[in-house]
């Protein structure tokens, strides 16, 4: 039975492997990164997203003074539209990065994220709890520690936030047995990234979803 | 880091004398290196963190789960008060193994080399083989980091470092975790060049 609970490396990296074949095809933008020695690696994903100024007003003087907003290739902004730019300028965009990693000492996937300003200047634990979404803020509030710590990222060894990985068997455990009773294959990591992501503000296109069940019917 | 104070000593200054004069900066936090530490509860949060990795490996979570949240507050303040007795009356219960067996289920390590770009290697290793014979430190490093094992008939490069000192590699790596873990229920093994005096 333990093996329907937990996966095994190789399976967490083939399953990986068919979800960013359908991330590539919807443009999602999710890679592989091997590490440097080639032994293992991690799923990772950049986005941008802007924080309205009420937000973050508690960051001061220093959002407010900016009246132009830096470029990033990624994000496209108007610039003839002088209302737009006003707005945006009272707003903050911040650039999430977040890894799928594998741990093998709970044998399933980790999330690990990053957040800063386009400056550079990381959000803080704080910053991260407060954008945690309302409906899962209580759970968080119950133990923050116990739920997004900051934490090294094994592999490349800089500080990251993590979602702690030891309660995912008790969500997917229940996951998997559904899926084996009603006979459907599930990509392990499109089920329990549409789980946690959603509580650090990762959200996936219900197509990763159709695109397993697809697979399915070509391998018949 | 958070890393315990020992494994960095042993990684970065195992050859300076006592005591280690540190320099302890007030400005430029490094935000893209080090963790930050805003409070004693980050700091137990980040202990327990470890303390139940470490039992996933030994045994599937079981021994740390049945406790009571007392019991993890022992622990912690036993290690924060320097109770030796406090903190082993719930510590021993995590050193235990099913009488069927000849050991945990997998080895809780983390071996570190300041050579490398990854910060530790940690992989599933078992203390027994499917013969029943005891693993031992020679037979872990050869498996997840055979570059720090010196050639049979070459010369000494590297010195495998636990709490300062440099156990024989014929050491079963079980008595080793029961024995020579730090408090957070990990070997903290640091690989280091040998020192050329």
């Amino acid at each position: 039975m333990e093996e329907d609970e937990f996966i095994g490396e190789k399976t967490f990296q083939r399953h990986c492997a068919e979800f960013i074949k359908h991330s590539q095809q919807i443009g999602d933008s999710w890679e592989w990164r091997p590490s440097k020695d080639c032994s293992d690696g991690y799923m990772c994903k950049i986005h941008f997203q802007i924080k309205n100024g009420s937000v973050m007003s508690h960051l001061g003087a220093s959002t407010h003074g900016q009246t132009c907003l830096p470029m990033e290739e990624a994000f496209e902004l108007p610039l003839d539209d002088c209302e737009v730019i006003e707005t945006a300028a009272a707003s903050e965009v911040i650039k999430y990065e977040y890894h799928v990693l594998y741990s093998c000492s709970y044998q399933v996937p980790v999330l690990y994220f990053r957040a800063s300003f386009l400056d550079g200047r990381p959000l803080t634990l704080k910053d991260i709890w407060e954008g945690v979404h309302e409906c899962y803020k209580t759970r968080l509030l119950q133990g923050p520690w116990d739920t997004i710590t900051q934490q090294e990222h094994p592999i490349l060894g800089q500080p990251f936030f993590v979602l702690h990985p030891c309660k995912t068997n008790e969500f997917m455990t229940p996951v998997l047995k559904n899926s084996q009773k009603i006979n459907k294959n599930v990509n392990y990591i499109t089920s329990w990234l549409s789980i946690v992501g959603p509580v650090v503000g990762l959200n996936l296109p219900l197509s990763y979803a159709k695109a397993t069940s697809q697979d399915e019917r070509n391998v018949d | 880091m958070h890393y315990p104070i020992g494994l960095l000593f042993d990684l970065l200054a195992s050859s300076s004398a006592l005591p280690w004069n540190i320099t302890v900066h007030f400005k430029s936090f490094p935000e893209k290196d080090l963790l930050h530490c805003p409070s004693k509860d980050a700091i137990e949060a980040h202990f327990m963190s470890c303390m139940k990795e470490a039992d996933a490996l030994k045994h599937k979570s079981q021994v740390i789960n049945e406790m009571q949240k007392k019991d993890h507050k022992q622990l912690w303040m036993g290690l924060q008060n320097d109770r030796f007795d406090q903190f082993w009356a719930i510590n021993r219960k995590l050193m235990e193994y099913p009488a069927e067996e000849n050991g945990f289920r997998y080895i809780p390590f983390r071996i570190y080399q300041t050579t490398t770009e990854r910060p530790f290697i940690q992989k599933l290793f078992r203390p027994v083989a499917a013969d029943g014979q005891l693993h031992t430190l020679g037979d872990l490093l050869k498996e997840v980091c055979p570059s720090a094992v010196d050639p049979e008939d070459g010369e000494k490069k590297n010195q495998v470092m636990i709490h300062g000192i440099e156990p024989m590699l014929e050491t079963p790596l079980q008595w080793l975790s029961e024995h020579l873990s730090y408090p957070d229920n990990f070997l903290h093994i640091s690989i280091i060049p040998q020192p050329t005096d």
